[in-house]
């Protein structure tokens, strides 16, 4: 430890270090989603392999810009399926899929409310929240951001997008009580995981959606978001570790250090 | 959000250059023009300024949005209108008829679950069906059949198929024609390639290894193919 004087330069040192590192990542993670891009008139073909595939569409579940382009491009390529020639399919094939719908369940909407009444989220079965939520420990101060660009805007998309164009990269869509999706896109490589939301309900002003890492030591704020729009984008604060579940709370304004309500949705990692 | 001319379907002209082509063929200022793989194509009689339609058959985007609320008898006649169609492209590209008879069953029954979550504001319901086809075909040339199977359907086909008997109606003839002038805006080497994996199933590097070109040249073919297939065809951005 050095004397005081000292003391202010290792921190201005650390954070020009930080913001270089800030600059290099945005840096990435814009060439990261330009060659996502690039890819899209490919995929639309179903030209790229699996692995390009993947990776376009975990970043294209992060990107409405890129979803977009993407959508634009599919329209285009199936009009080539249009040139096809016209062929009768074999006579028995019809009632053969009939016959099967009655054991075929249909995937509901994201902007369906699930017909389901919200459970406290302690009393969800195998939920690994059991332990989470009985073990609430105030964890003084919240985790807040960590200097990367901001929550929702064109920052948050780019590093949705890297994270989404990490090797590693997953992704997973569940429904949330009360009505709407939400996709978590992970990565453990990058160590960050954000959300993409839709179809929830607008809260009151004095209420926010807070997301939460959740592990058998209790639940990190991983920060707040409110929705607007049809979608809304969300990079969790924290490092993503994989294990963790990732919940979501509807708190007051301003968010709280530990969750005052039942999650309307929990994703397991 | 990128959106396809068919939201004008029937009220508006496609959104190209009126340039001196359409000076001299006035198909192409016809309504029945707009279509952009519209569902209009698939028996609706489409009101090119004469009578009107006499009630019309439901589209696949109505019957789909009925799929999507469990209807049965709506599946079965989403079947009745495009089955020819999604089993003419899966046959394109899974040649096996018992093969390609099992991709096209999966095809529906992947159409029936995930109805619900159709959103029409991104396409039309017959490019998301073909969509899905083509993805499920690609798949299954993919999985079951060896390099050189492909290598040997490489060059039996053309491009230009036949116009077929089965739904060959005034708006299929139209859609063809008007596929074919938008193809014919890229270049050789373009079409080439967007034909290759469009048609044929390959992925970019496998287009390379056949034309024995460079990977990035292939890519840049397709986008720019890609690109140029888009604006041709009136899909807006």
């Amino acid at each position: 430890m050095t004397g005081g004087d000292d003391m202010t330069e290792p921190r201005d040192h650390d954070r020009e270090h930080d913001r270089e590192h800030d600059d290099e990542r945005v840096a990435r993670d814009v060439a990261a989603l330009e060659a996502m891009h690039e890819l899209a008139a490919a995929h639309a073909l179903d030209a790229l392999d699996a692995e390009e595939r993947a990776a376009f569409e975990a970043a294209a579940a992060a990107s409405p810009q890129l979803r977009a382009e993407a959508d634009s491009y599919a329209e285009s390529a199936a009009v080539l399926g249009a040139l096809a020639e016209p062929v009768e399919p074999p006579p028995g094939l019809k009632q053969r899929l009939v016959a099967q719908l009655d054991g075929l369940p249909q995937q509901q909407p994201a902007s369906r409310a699930l017909a389901h009444a919200r459970r406290r989220w302690f009393e969800r079965p195998g939920a690994i929240l059991g332990a989470a939520a009985a073990a609430i420990i105030l964890i003084a101060g919240v985790v807040i951001g960590v200097g990367w660009p901001g929550p929702n805007g064109w920052g948050a998309q780019l590093e949705m997008a890297a994270i989404a164009a990490a090797p590693d990269a997953r992704s997973q869509t569940h429904e949330v009580a009360g009505g709407g999706e939400i996709t978590l896109v992970s990565s453990a490589e990058r160590g960050r995981s954000g959300v993409v939301v839709s179809g929830l309900p607008e809260l009151a002003a004095d209420q926010t959606y807070e997301l939460w890492y959740l592990d058998d030591s209790g639940a990190a704020s991983a920060g707040t978001f409110d929705v607007s729009g049809d979608e809304t984008r969300r990079v969790l604060e924290g490092e993503f570790i994989p294990g963790v579940a990732v919940g979501v709370t509807v708190e007051p304004a301003g968010g709280s250090p530990q969750p005052t309500t039942e999650p309307i949705v929990v994703i397991p990692t | 959000m990128r959106r396809a001319t068919r939201s004008n379907r029937g009220t508006r002209p496609i959104e190209r250059g009126v340039g001196v082509e359409s000076l001299i063929d006035p198909r192409k200022q016809d309504p029945v023009l707009t279509l952009a793989l519209d569902s209009d194509m698939l028996g609706v009689v489409v009101d090119g300024g004469g009578t009107p339609a006499p009630a019309p058959a439901p589209t696949p985007d109505e019957l789909l949005a009925r799929v999507g609320i469990g209807d049965r008898e709506a599946f079965a006649a989403l079947y009745d209108v495009t089955a020819a169609r999604v089993f003419g492209l899966v046959r394109r590209l899974v040649v096996d008829p018992a093969q390609a008879e099992e991709v096209t069953q999966d095809v529906y029954l992947e159409i029936w679950q995930t109805a619900p979550r159709f959103d029409a504001g991104r396409g039309s319901a017959l490019s998301w069906m073909f969509t899905l086809a083509h993805r499920r075909a690609v798949d299954r040339i993919r999985a079951a059949q060896a390099a050189h199977d492909r290598d040997l359907r490489i060059g039996a086909r053309d491009l230009d198929v036949p116009v077929d008997t089965v739904a060959e109606t005034v708006e299929v003839r139209v859609e063809h024609e008007r596929v074919h002038e938008a193809l014919a805006d890229l270049t050789q080497l373009q079409r080439e390639c967007v034909t290759l994996a469009y048609y044929e199933g390959l992925t970019q590097r496998e287009i390379s290894e056949r034309l024995e070109g460079p990977l990035g040249t292939v890519k840049t073919r397709l986008r720019d193919g890609m690109i140029r297939l888009r604006s041709a065809l009136g899909v807006t951005t």
